[in-house]
């Protein structure tokens, strides 16, 4: 069943350009879908649409069964929950545990059962040992985390990461993606992730490419990514392992098209013992 | 930064630690109305002591305080200067040339500087021994009665609570911006007047383009996590009033009746 | 040797609490004309080696000598000065330190500040633009409506107008796409091949220092762990995940290759020459 449905979904910041010009996807129930494409291809104005902090010009918007307009935003804003990019923007409390509490305050959620939500949402991200800190003694990994756990105890249907790891050191970004990963695997969550990182795109169930605004690709990781000159024209990243396919290819070594590396090598030792 | 204490939150695990902001804001109230009494020495020594008592119990050192009053002391010193020009009265305390000291010229600076130094314990008192988080919760509480007259009770407070916590990031972003420019030649200590006005832009135009960012992210990070102005919504910390805060008010009502008493009804 | 650091340790917030050695004893050589990449976790100390360069930080002990100065505690700042115009500093995120209101004269700003006359800053504001591939109809329009990735461009421009003998970037490719980073990088290897420009570059991105750098740095714990040439380093992608630092992918691929039986030279250090000694193994076989 399809948790998202966008379609003919249009949407400017000014009269002299559209940002957004006619996408139309479907995004199933407790899929981990990534959308890619490169800065200004207009993913994350699509994010902030789905979340509804931008009002789009023309379209709809069908989240959870209901359409997503003014009168509906209160209740939409309940089943879908964002991280943003800059980890330090978005920490709003003056400690981790105030930090969590800030959305539960806003949903009128009774005080006496906060401090129960906060900690069990502060142990998802592995953070209950930080929460009586500031956000100046925390690393970016740890402030995202503190955003993912203020976002998951609202108890939303949909999590979106807007480019949520772009910003953080390389151990950072492997926190970040571990959690995401984790939280997928143990709830029924809709995951949507807009990234750059081409590991996270080839773990994921669905990819959405865009491109000035346009749905360019969509698909599985593998259906995506074996259009390698589709993905040349939209100037999107090529995993390793399939140039160097497109490079054996040219010397007559032919093999399936493999989007990690592993995949690839199993099937050269394959060849190399059966031919 | 590090030197200025003048409002500066100390954190140490004391009683007046413990209380209820709203006692203490509404005690630091009652006790600075009550220094505008004209309550004459005996009544400034008495709340002295209720200061240095309080002072002693928060564990907050007296040179703490000493540094707080550093910066004033200038001030009173102008003070003096202006008073023993133009205060004429009281007895004749020596003569410099054509230049006579009178006595009300001291004793009217001192009464200030006694004022003042009153004042800056009182607020020290609070400021220091309660967290800026706190402070807010209980300027909320304490502003709510007046929301009937439309006064934003939380919204203040919720500014208020945002500014703290974004001070130290601005601070990090304003040194960051100090160091990038001086990459570019930027000279902040000297030049000519043009050159300073320009170097003083090429730090606040990134400054503001920065924060205006911040501002925007901030809006849609709350907004996207359900906040709503004027919507009603529960609150995680709430505040109770204990034993020991209401001795606490009850010594400040005191205090200010005393000091009544002492100007108007002896 | 233009840059060398001799016994040189910093500390931050020294007599407080919250003092911390950012640099310790550090002991380093760059060479002239390279390309060395500058690398290691947050707080082991990269950025606070880099600020020295131009003396925006003052070693605690020790000397820094860059180019034909000689820099210590006892420095005064005015002599400082003429440094920064010789060695450019990009600092992260550098689109946040524009604010004159055409590009042109955001980029001008820089080579007056250092004297030059209006006329001489306009020249070097223009050939700096063209050299980060920003043609003149972008002088005059603001600088703050454009895209992220030509901000930036317009930030590095206004450090090149300077024209700096050598050329430090504190993590120049954060936050860009795929395209942009490529692209970026691609210019920091003209001007360093091409204008002859002595680049550090602070970056975690381990494709990037594979591609364009010739030496690497490692800073652990505000020590330099490792100094050595790129080729060396990647070599040995065991000593790099000691140091918690993924290798590129090719030096990845060779692993796993080398894990399932393939035979693969130490030397092979490109997409193709990997290709080449691949089919011949698969076809060998065949």
């Amino acid at each position: 069943m399809s948790v998202i449905e966008v379609k003919n979904l249009t949407f400017s910041y000014d009269d002299t350009r559209t940002t957004i010009d006619d996408v139309s996807f479907e995004i199933e129930e407790g899929m981990y879908t990534t959308i890619v494409g490169h800065n200004g291809s207009g993913k994350s104005t699509v994010a902030k649409l789905l979340a509804g902090l931008l009002e789009k010009k023309s379209g709809s918007i069908i989240i959870d069964g209901m359409e997503l307009n003014l009168e509906n935003l209160p209740k939409i804003r309940n089943r879908i929950g964002i991280v943003f990019q800059n980890p330090d923007n978005q920490f709003i409390g003056s400690t981790v545990r105030d930090d969590i509490a800030f959305g539960l305050e806003n949903h009128c959620v009774p005080q006496e059962e906060m401090d129960g939500i906060i900690l069990a949402n502060a142990e998802r991200v592995h953070m209950t040992k930080y929460l009586d800190h500031e956000p100046t003694r925390l690393s970016g990994g740890q402030k995202q985390r503190v955003a993912i756990a203020g976002v998951l105890a609202m108890k939303p249907k949909i999590l979106i990461f807007d480019e949520a790891t772009s910003m953080l050191d390389p151990s950072g970004k492997d926190e970040i993606k571990r959690v995401i990963r984790n939280i997928h695997k143990e709830s029924s969550l809709t995951i949507i992730s807009i990234t750059h990182d081409i590991d996270e795109v080839a773990g994921s169930d669905r990819v959405i490419a865009l491109e000035k605004g346009k749905v360019a690709m969509s698909g599985t990781p593998h259906e995506v990514f074996s259009d390698v000159e589709e993905l040349r024209k939209i100037q999107l990243d090529v995993p390793f392992s399939l140039k160097l396919q497109e490079a054996l290819a040219q010397r007559g070594v032919q093999t399936d098209k493999h989007i990690t590396m592993e995949g690839l090598v199993k099937e050269l030792c394959r060849s190399r013992s059966n031919m | 930064m590090g030197n200025i204490t003048l409002g500066r939150y100390i954190p140490l695990d004391s009683p007046i630690h413990k209380m209820d902001p709203r006692a203490k804001i509404m005690a630091m109230l009652l006790v600075l109305i009550a220094i505008f009494f004209p309550a004459g020495w005996t009544g400034y020594a008495i709340i002295f002591a209720a200061a240095a008592l309080t002072i002693i119990i928060g564990k907050l050192s007296f040179t703490f305080i000493w540094k707080a009053m550093k910066p004033m002391l200038f001030m009173l010193a102008f003070l003096f200067v202006i008073n023993a020009f133009l205060l004429k009265t009281g007895d004749p305390l020596f003569t410099v040339g054509s230049f006579t000291l009178y006595s009300d010229a001291v004793f009217q600076t001192l009464y200030i500087a006694v004022r003042l130094l009153l004042m800056v314990m009182i607020t020290t008192c609070l400021t220091a021994t309660t967290k800026p988080l706190d402070m807010t919760l209980g300027i909320e509480d304490l502003l709510k009665p007046f929301q009937k007259i439309h006064v934003p009770a939380h919204e203040i407070a919720m500014l208020i609570s945002i500014a703290l916590r974004f001070i130290p990031d601005l601070i990090d972003e304003t040194q960051r911006i100090i160091k990038a420019q001086e990459s570019r030649g930027v000279d902040l200590q000297e030049g000519k007047l043009t050159d300073r006005i320009m170097a003083i832009l090429s730090l606040i135009v990134p400054l503001f383009v920065s924060a205006f960012q911040r501002a925007e992210d901030l809006a849609n990070a709350m907004e996207a996590r359900g906040y709503a102005p004027g919507e009603k919504r529960t609150r995680y910390k709430v505040l109770k009033m204990e034993g020991r805060d209401y001795i606490l008010l009850a010594g400040a009502v005191l205090l200010l009746a005393g000091m009544v008493w002492l100007a108007y009804f002896r | 040797m233009p840059i060398s650091f001799e016994h040189v340790s910093y500390i931050y917030s020294k007599g407080t609490p919250y003092e911390y050695k950012a640099l310790d004893d550090v002991c380093l050589d760059i060479e002239e004309g390279k390309m060395t990449a500058v690398i290691g976790q947050t707080g082991s100390g990269k950025s606070t080696l880099v600020q020295h360069l131009n003396a925006l930080l003052l070693p605690e002990t020790g000397t820094v000598k860059v180019l034909d100065r000689t820099i210590t505690a006892s420095e005064k700042p005015k002599r400082l000065k003429s440094l920064r115009g010789d060695v450019g500093l990009v600092f992260q995120f550098p689109e946040y330190q524009l604010f004159e209101e055409t590009v042109l004269k955001d980029v001008a700003f820089g080579p007056k500040n250092f004297g030059a006359s209006e006329e001489e800053a306009k020249k070097r504001a223009l050939n700096a633009l063209k050299l980060v591939g920003l043609g003149e109809e972008y002088c005059e329009r603001s600088p703050l409506e454009l895209s992220g990735g030509q901000k930036r461009r317009i930030a590095i421009a206004g450090i090149l107008a300077m024209n700096p003998k050598v050329l430090v970037l504190d993590e120049p490719t954060a936050g860009l796409d795929p395209k942009g980073t490529e692209s970026m990088m691609k210019l920091f290897h003209e001007l360093n091949r091409g204008h002859g420009k002595t680049i550090l570059i602070v970056t975690h991105d381990m494709e990037q220092v594979f591609r364009y750098c010739d030496r690497v740095i490692v800073m652990e714990d505000g020590k330099v762990r490792v100094h050595t040439d790129t080729e060396t380093f990647f070599r040995n992608p065991a000593a790099c995940q000691e140091m918690h630092i993924l290798p590129p992918a090719l030096i990845r691929m060779k692993e796993l290759l080398k894990e399932n039986g393939f035979e693969v030279p130490d030397d092979i250090l490109s997409i193709d020459a990997l290709a080449d000694c691949i089919a011949r193994q698969v076809k060998k076989h065949g």
